[in-house]
């Protein structure tokens, strides 16, 4: 696996502990890749839109996202990233609390990727992370290939 | 007002008592003056006796002797008449009792003369009236007489005074009553006004408070709605907060068990390959006190799940679009018996659906939600000891539709009928599985469809639930633009 192809995960989570669970069961899953954690929106946009390392800059990333931030709506930095066109491409996973129907279709219309409901059934949420590794790791082969 | 009337009605009175005052006065002077006038013809006969007698005596002439009869005569009965119209005043009395035996003497003297001349015997005739003391006995009956009309003109003059102050008493009594009339009358006309500009005035305030009831009536709505949109909001915003740190709990408890089952692997190793390391201690920790702590931690989260959840289903209901449309409530029921029929058999229970049922205009997916959540119940809560029957019936009132869910089940003790509706309150025994939730749920969507719900139950007897829906669904005013931020 070449380092400098290989997806950077970006993940957005204002909660530790989820950021922590969330992390674990990636690497459970045998995903290596690089985590750069933010805990809130506006930091997060800030590297994803202008640091040197982040995705609009530097190659290709996955987005985790958790739609309840302190500072802004999860949705809107989704909304953000669709609408960049450096970023547009961009994976973005949602991952949160609500498993409202109307939140789900409207984080689709706006162009998130896949959208995982935060069980409080653990083993549910491990499964469903694992899914995500694998997933990662499908989205990972066209970028290598690509290059 | 009522002592005005009484003031008036006792100047009538006292008028009719002056009036009647007066009228016996003027009687009293009346009769004075009848008293008075038969005295002065008293005295008239007397003087006419005596000159009709003188001239008889000089003369001899026998219409003299007429004259005299004639007024002598009627002086007896005249006396009589006075003694009888002045019985009452001792006075007269007095004065009558002087008179007669002058009277009587005069008169004796009078007989006798004339006597004397129907003889012949002019000339004694003659000598006995020379030596007559008439003169003198006329004297004293011209006085008493005098005296007589005197007196009766006293009591005509204190009559008189009596008459005038009852006359001056009659205008005063009459003053008064005018006066009083007069106050009466302003405090009537008053009063009238009075009665007249409050009613005039509170048929304003109830045709301002009827313009004013429809506009109070729809802020009252918008209130309550908004109320209940801010539960609402509240409800949901809380659910998914709270889920946010159980997710941690939950995913920790699972690190901190997976963390158990190596130690315990490693604990399991160390008791075959050097049991002198271990200690009572670190074995109960391991096998038991982990595992305890873990599943208990583990069932109270899940039971926090779900309890968030229903709450979070609570909110929903009402915040669900409400899509009304003609349903055949008959029909309904029926889908639900069908989908409870393996417990119906089970408990060898019977439902009965009494038709015809109502066709309303309403939401189909609540509906059903409330006939399949109250027949559940039903069939839940039925009593072992007798057969199941559970009774499924409507009726229409007014514009309002009747359902009733009757069972013979266990029923519901009085203090819990009220309860029973709200989240998470149970009644009875705790032998049936669930969490609450259900009558919460079903009251959420019987309000959500503008209707009510209440029970009507005997322990050990059965239970009906009522549930009182509009016949044809209409939508609430509401102030809902957007929905929630999640």
């Amino acid at each position: 696996m070449n380092d400098h192809r290989s997806v950077s995960i970006v993940m957005i989570e204002d909660d530790e502990g989820h950021a922590r669970l969330i992390e674990k069961n990636i690497r459970r899953a045998g995903i290596l890749n690089d985590i750069t954690h933010f805990t809130d929106g506006t930091t997060a946009l800030d590297y994803l839109f202008n640091h040197a390392d982040g995705p609009a800059h530097n190659g290709p990333a996955l987005v985790l996202l958790d739609l309840n931030l302190p500072d802004m709506s999860g949705t809107a930095i989704l909304a953000k990233i669709k609408s960049t066109p450096a970023l547009k491409r961009t994976p973005v996973v949602v991952l949160t609390t609500t498993d409202d129907k109307v939140e789900i279709q409207r984080c689709y219309d706006l162009g998130c990727n896949v959208y995982i409901t935060k069980p409080v059934n653990y083993e549910s949420f491990a499964q469903a992370i694992r899914q995500l590794g694998l997933f990662l790791s499908v989205i990972q082969v066209p970028e290598i290939e690509g290059n | 007002m009522s002592i005005g009337f009484a003031a008036l009605l006792a100047a009538g009175v006292a008028a009719v008592w002056t009036t009647m005052r007066s009228q016996a006065h003027t009687d009293m002077v009346n009769h004075t003056y009848t008293v008075k006038l038969a005295i002065a013809h008293t005295q008239t006969l007397i003087e006419q006796g005596e000159t009709a007698r003188r001239g008889y005596l000089l003369t001899g002439d026998p219409d003299y002797r007429h004259n005299y009869d004639v007024a002598a005569l009627q002086t007896a009965p005249e006396i009589a008449r006075i003694a009888r119209l002045t019985g009452d005043n001792p006075v007269q009395r007095r004065n009558l009792a002087t008179l007669r035996p002058y009277l009587r003497a005069l008169f004796a003297q009078r007989a006798s003369t004339n006597g004397q001349i129907a003889r012949g015997d002019k000339a004694d005739a003659l000598t006995s009236f020379l030596n007559e003391k008439g003169a003198r006995r006329m004297y004293h009956i011209r006085a008493v007489l005098a005296a007589m009309g005197d007196e009766e003109t006293r009591l005509l003059g204190v009559r008189d005074m009596e008459q005038r102050n009852t006359v001056r008493a009659f205008y005063g009594v009459l003053a008064a009553a005018g006066v009083l009339l007069m106050i009466v009358a302003l405090l009537s006309i008053t009063t009238v006004q009075r009665y007249t500009r409050d009613l005039a005035q509170s048929r304003d305030t109830l045709r301002d408070f009827a313009d004013s009831l429809e506009d109070l009536v729809a802020e009252r709505t918008t209130e309550l709605t908004r109320a209940n949109e801010e539960v609402q909001r509240f409800a949901y915003i809380v659910s998914h907060d709270l889920r946010s740190p159980l997710v941690n709990v939950m995913g920790f408890t699972a690190e901190l068990e997976a963390a158990t089952a190596t130690i315990t692997g490693l604990i399991d190793r160390a008791e075959q390959d050097a049991p002198e390391i271990l200690s009572d201690e670190v074995r109960l920790a391991a096998r038991e006190d982990l595992p305890e702590a873990i599943g208990f931690i583990r069932t109270s989260t899940q039971k926090m799940d779900r309890l968030i959840n229903a709450i979070l289903k609570l909110s929903r209901q009402g915040r669900r679009v409400i899509t009304p449309e003609p349903l055949d409530t008959g029909a309904l029921a029926a889908t639900v018996r069908a989908s409870v029929q393996h417990l119906l058999d089970d408990r060898g229970a019977e439902l009965e659906i009494a038709q015809p049922m109502l066709a309303i205009v309403s939401d189909r997916l609540a509906l059903e939600q409330i006939f399949s959540n109250l027949i559940e119940n039903a069939v839940k809560y039925l009593d072992p000891k007798r057969p199941g029957r559970i009774i499924v019936r409507s009726r229409r009132e007014g514009v309002r539709a009747i359902f009733e869910i009757e069972d013979n089940g266990r029923g519901i003790a009085p203090a819990d009928h009220a309860r029973i509706f709200d989240l998470f309150r149970r009644s009875g025994q705790q032998d049936q599985p669930g969490e609450g939730i259900g009558l919460a749920h079903v009251r959420a969507l019987a309000y959500r469809l503008g209707g009510t719900i209440d029970v009507a139950s005997e322990l050990g007897r059965g239970s009906t639930f009522r549930i009182n829906l509009p016949i044809t669904y209409v939508e609430a005013p509401t102030t809902r633009t957007e929905r929630d931020p999640a």
